[in-house]
């Protein structure tokens, strides 16, 4: 199965800020067919890094590329039975997926990855997100009501709703109609704004890209005010079986992937 | 370029392609940093940051559907949907002084966080 693997490795080693990262060991899963002879469990230690809903793996924190990448969708994180201390398992809802079971330093360290990957999927997010855009969907129009109705000004410390002109309405973030998430760099020229190295973003949090003003961005339309409606239901359905299948694809090291093909070239197979 | 004819699903932030009468994708892309592009007439392209010239190219069969694509998939990032809630949490944080996420006990996740989280 294909994937664009170097945007994949350049997400995953980019700049923009890791939601977690740390060093964990992971078990090594054997085939199938193995399963009647008795092999010892091992680890292999690998620096993890969760951006999103992706969960990469490196051989070395050093790695220019990961090894390996996990999905965390159609999963459950949940604390293992394993032989070792501080070991927590990442099980998917498709039976036939493999399941990674990963061995923290020490309880706290546990925790977190536990906390942080229980949280990572791209349908908590979204969740979230219709959650807050219905909250400041009420917000405004309890305070759209309030308006309506005379009220004296206040003295000018009261933060939030008394004093009409104070209404961050007037904000439309370019960010909600620019699909070009680039961290750090307002640009949405092309070959512009590649991933930046220069400041890191470490000083301050992304800037709101400026809206685009090229003909390629023609197509946004209006901009998404502050308040938008729901935003339109996307064509998704989540379906982990296609996830287990790039699972099992990236899952398998890399290097022992190529070596194979290298062994079945060599052998004249197809 | 010859364009083939695929079966194209978006599932989250991954868009999988399929040959028509298969179960198993063929390939997939993930859709982050990317930019996504209205080409020519029901042409919309995906491209990467890193590699901004090399597009991925798909045809649609009606001006609508090309909008509807384009649309679903300028949303599809993870890294959008954090913008978004981030936007979100500011606002009603600035027009109710209450911060929306406290009720979720999710306030101190560094992935909510305005501005760069430690890790």
């Amino acid at each position: 199965m294909k994937l664009n693997e170097r945007s994949v490795a350049h997400y995953a080693t980019c700049d923009s800020p890791a939601d977690h990262a740390g060093f964990l060991r992971k078990r090594v899963e054997r085939h199938h067919h193995h399963a009647h002879h008795h092999h010892a469990t091992s680890y292999q230690r690998r620096w993890f890094v969760l951006k999103g809903n992706l969960l990469f793996y490196f051989e070395e924190r050093e790695s220019r590329e990961p090894v390996g990448l996990v999905v965390l969708e159609g999963c459950t994180v949940e604390l293992c039975e394993a032989a070792e201390e501080f070991a927590f398992a990442i099980r998917f809802d498709d039976a036939g997926a493999r399941a990674y079971v990963l061995v923290a330093d020490g309880q706290a360290a546990m925790e977190a990855w536990v906390k942080a990957l229980s949280r990572a999927s791209f349908d908590y997010m979204r969740l979230v997100v219709r959650e807050l855009e219905k909250q400041l969907e009420e917000a405004c129009k309890s305070l759209a009501a309030c308006c309506k109705s005379p009220r004296r000004s206040s003295s000018g410390r009261k933060r939030h709703l008394s004093n009409p002109a104070l209404l961050p309405l007037q904000e439309k973030p370019a960010v909600l109609e620019n699909g070009y998430s680039t961290w750090g760099s307002g640009s949405g020229v092309p070959g512009g704004a590649a991933c930046p190295d220069r400041d890191g973003g470490h000083a301050k949090p992304p800037p709101l890209p400026p809206r685009r003003r090229s003909a390629a961005s023609s197509t946004v339309g209006s901009p998404v005010p502050g308040i938008s409606p729901a935003m339109p239901e996307s064509p998704v359905s989540p379906e982990t079986a296609c996830f287990s299948k790039l699972h099992s694809w990236y899952g398998q090291e890399i290097v022992a992937l190529r070596r194979e093909w290298q062994e079945r070239q060599k052998m004249g197979h197809l | 370029a010859v364009l083939k004819k695929r079966l194209v699903k978006l599932v989250v932030n991954f868009l999988f392609y399929f040959r028509t009468d298969e179960a198993e994708p063929i390939g997939a892309l993930l859709l982050e940093h990317c930019r996504i592009t209205k080409e020519e007439e029901n042409v919309f392209s995906i491209s990467f940051v890193e590699e901004p010239e090399r597009k991925y190219c798909f045809e649609c069969d009606s001006k609508e559907q090309c909008q509807e694509w384009i649309e679903a998939l300028k949303r599809a990032s993870y890294e959008f949907m954090r913008r978004s809630l981030i936007f979100y949490r500011n606002e009603i944080q600035k027009m109710t002084g209450k911060d929306p996420l406290e009720q979720y006990g999710i306030s101190e996740e560094a992935r909510f966080q305005l501005g760069t989280h430690k890790q």
